[in-house]
């Protein structure tokens, strides 16, 4: 592991939820580091907080305490808007369920964050076409998600979550809604990405099978990350 | 405009329905309001002519110029105050008349100087002279109860005829056509009937009481003149307008409809806006995960609110202008550009509130929801 070039830093994470009165500690100093081309498997028990975890790691949620660190930036003190900028360009996000638009055409949800980024459109077009291309969505950019096939959505997210170039991707359970061929095409894919761009993946599964095109594979046990 | 587009794209049927109640709903909303207008202008059309600033009335008539009586010495001290070509006295009397002593038809009786400023305009014929009498020029709705020029229509109270020289066009009062007679005429119509006599000696022309003075002139200049006379109200033509009797009834419910039918639409629009946006608060929480802002989706809603209550908008312009083309000219409708302009930009203003409530609920979606959730 390169501790100078990690992408994704998180430091003595600590978050609890209250539950009525009660409060629970899901994250108790939690911390993590991912470098460059390396991808990581996050397992756990249902409930030990792995959607808690990616959120935080998303700049979805604040942790009550700790810090977490994008690209060497530290997150603490950005507002909604800033942390919404840098979700955009430096996070892409893989959803359990492929999370496409329902009223855009495939190409169209790539256009989409593209636009949001302010990426000029000649631009946006022709790397919209390489990365659907290479994912082997070639013949279904006009298509809308509904007449996607489970794999070909989650290949479509994937196409999503590279398309402004991010330096961290974030999976959850991506493989949960695929057979087994279809798991190891997108696992092979996001691998592939990981590798060939110098990106930091996280991956958070329940699938034993997602485990081995993954470099670490770490499990959350009692609100911290260990080897497995 | 990216997303709103492109959502309106693939759910077509559903927005083109929503779209369809909301051309039938403006296009209410614009005929309503025509009818109202055109209604008042066929109730008023005399004194909304008049290019008075002002008026002068009794200050004991309630704002009717009916009820108002000035008398000769209070008119000709406002006139002297005014200074020259600055007021105009008004007569008005309500009348049923005899045309060519057969049909009746009513008639608003208006004295008027035929060389001042409140003389209408004449559309056929000839106008009258100040010191005619037995004379009078017609509004052309008469030519309906029979009136022509040449013809002589007779007073039944007072049983004094007036000969037709002309006509006008547009000039009534409490929807009732007006008959335009001159001062020397009007002192005639006051003087009490004497066994016939008519004519030879008595008071001079312009002696017998008026119901009104119209004034010229600056709010302040106006208001010192008022002050000077303090058994006169001074009221605006509007103020005049409004107390002419049936016409705040009839506007009153005419408004009581329009308003009625703005909230409508702003509420058939908050509610299916706000019923599409409660199905796609999760879409609205990926969408502000993968890095959204909550303004960009905020004017994504607020764009489809707009482009839609537009687009039906302008379907229903086109709706009322076929409309116009086809209508009765029993119908009074009038809508003439500024108030096209002024619904048009409330109607859009409605919407625009309508997708209010629905611009919230996008600010507040989650995009948390989008981790850990299996559907969208
Ligand atoms: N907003 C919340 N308010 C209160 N408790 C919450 C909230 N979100 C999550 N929790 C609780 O925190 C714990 C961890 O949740 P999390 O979703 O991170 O688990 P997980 O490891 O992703 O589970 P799974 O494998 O089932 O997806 C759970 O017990 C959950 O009930
Ligand atoms: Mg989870």
């Amino acid at each position: 592991m390169n501790r100078t070039k990690a992408k994704l830093v998180l430091d003595g994470i600590t978050h609890a939820f209250t539950d009525g009165e009660k409060e629970r500690t899901i994250l108790d100093g939690l911390s993590l580091e991912v470098g460059e081309g390396e991808l990581v498997a996050v397992t756990g028990p249902s409930g030990s907080g792995k959607s808690t975890f990616l959120s935080i790691a998303g700049a979805l949620l604040s942790p009550d305490g700790g810090e977490v660190r994008i690209d060497g930036q530290p997150l603490s003190g950005m507002d909604a808007m800033r942390l919404a900028q840098l979700r955009l360009g430096k996070l892409g996000f893989i959803f359990q369920s492929a999370n496409l638009i329902p009223y855009l055409k495939v190409e169209e949800q790539l256009l989409l964050v593209a636009r949001l980024a302010g990426m000029p459109r000649a631009e946006a077009a022709a790397r919209s076409r390489e990365l659907l291309e290479r994912l082997g969505l070639g013949g279904r950019r006009k298509a809308y998600p509904e007449r996607l096939s489970g794999g070909e959505k989650q290949r479509a997210a994937i196409a999503r979550a590279w398309m402004n170039g991010p330096e961290v991707i974030l999976a959850d359970e991506p493989t949960a809604s695929l057979d087994a061929p279809r798991g190891a095409d997108v696992m092979e894919m996001l691998r592939a990405e990981v590798k060939a761009r110098s990106k930091a993946g996280v991956v958070v599964t329940h699938d034993e099978r997602v485990l081995s095109f993954c470099d670490r594979v770490l499990v959350l046990d009692a609100g911290r990350l260990k080897p497995a | 405009m990216f997303l709103a587009l492109r959502e309106m794209r693939h759910s077509k049927l559903r927005y083109a329905l929503m779209a369809a109640i909301l051309i039938l709903v403006s296009f209410l909303v614009l005929f309503v309001t025509g009818l109202a207008k055109g209604l008042s202008y066929a109730n008023a059309s005399s004194v909304v002519n008049m290019p008075a600033d002002a008026f002068l009335l009794s200050a004991d008539a309630e704002h009717r110029l009916a009820r108002s009586e000035l008398a000769a010495p209070q008119a000709e001290r406002i006139r002297e105050l005014a200074g020259e070509g600055k007021s105009e006295a008004l007569g008005v009397r309500m009348a049923a008349v005899e045309v060519d002593g057969a049909g009746k038809a009513d008639a608003a009786v208006l004295a008027v100087d035929p060389e001042g400023w409140l003389a209408p305009p004449v559309v056929e014929g000839a106008a009258l002279a100040p010191g005619d009498t037995g004379k009078a020029l017609a509004d052309a709705q008469l030519k309906a109860a029979g009136a022509r020029i040449g013809g002589v229509l007779t007073d039944t109270a007072s049983g004094r005829s007036w000969e037709i020289v002309g006509f006008a066009q547009d000039e009534s009062l409490s929807h009732t056509p007006a008959l335009f007679v001159s001062p020397a005429e009007w002192a005639e119509l006051a003087r009490p009937v004497r066994g016939g006599a008519a004519s030879g000696g008595g008071e001079p022309a312009g002696s017998a009481p008026y119901n009104a003075i119209a004034l010229q002139g600056d709010a302040q200049r106006l208001e010192a003149i008022a002050a000077e006379l303090p058994d006169t109200a001074l009221l605006s033509k509007r103020q005049v307008i409004e107390a002419i009797p049936g016409y705040s009834a009839e506007q009153g419910s005419l408004s009581m409809m329009i308003a009625f039918l703005y909230v409508i639409s702003a509420f058939v629009l908050a509610v299916f806006f706000y019923v599409m946006t409660l199905q796609k608060l999760g879409q609205f929480g990926i969408l502000k995960a993968i890095g959204a802002g909550t303004g960009y989706l905020a004017r994504s809603v607020a764009g489809q609110v707009l482009l839609l209550a537009a687009a039906s908008l302008a379907a229903s312009l086109l709706l009322i202008a076929g409309f116009r083309a086809v209508l009765p000219a029993s119908l009074p409708f009038r809508l003439d550009e500024m108030t096209l302009l002024a619904t048009c930009g409330l109607f859009l203003a409605t919407s625009a509130a309508g997708s209010l409530v629905s611009i919230v609920k996008v600010a507040r979606a989650d995009a948390l929801e989008a981790i850990g959730r299996t559907t969208a």
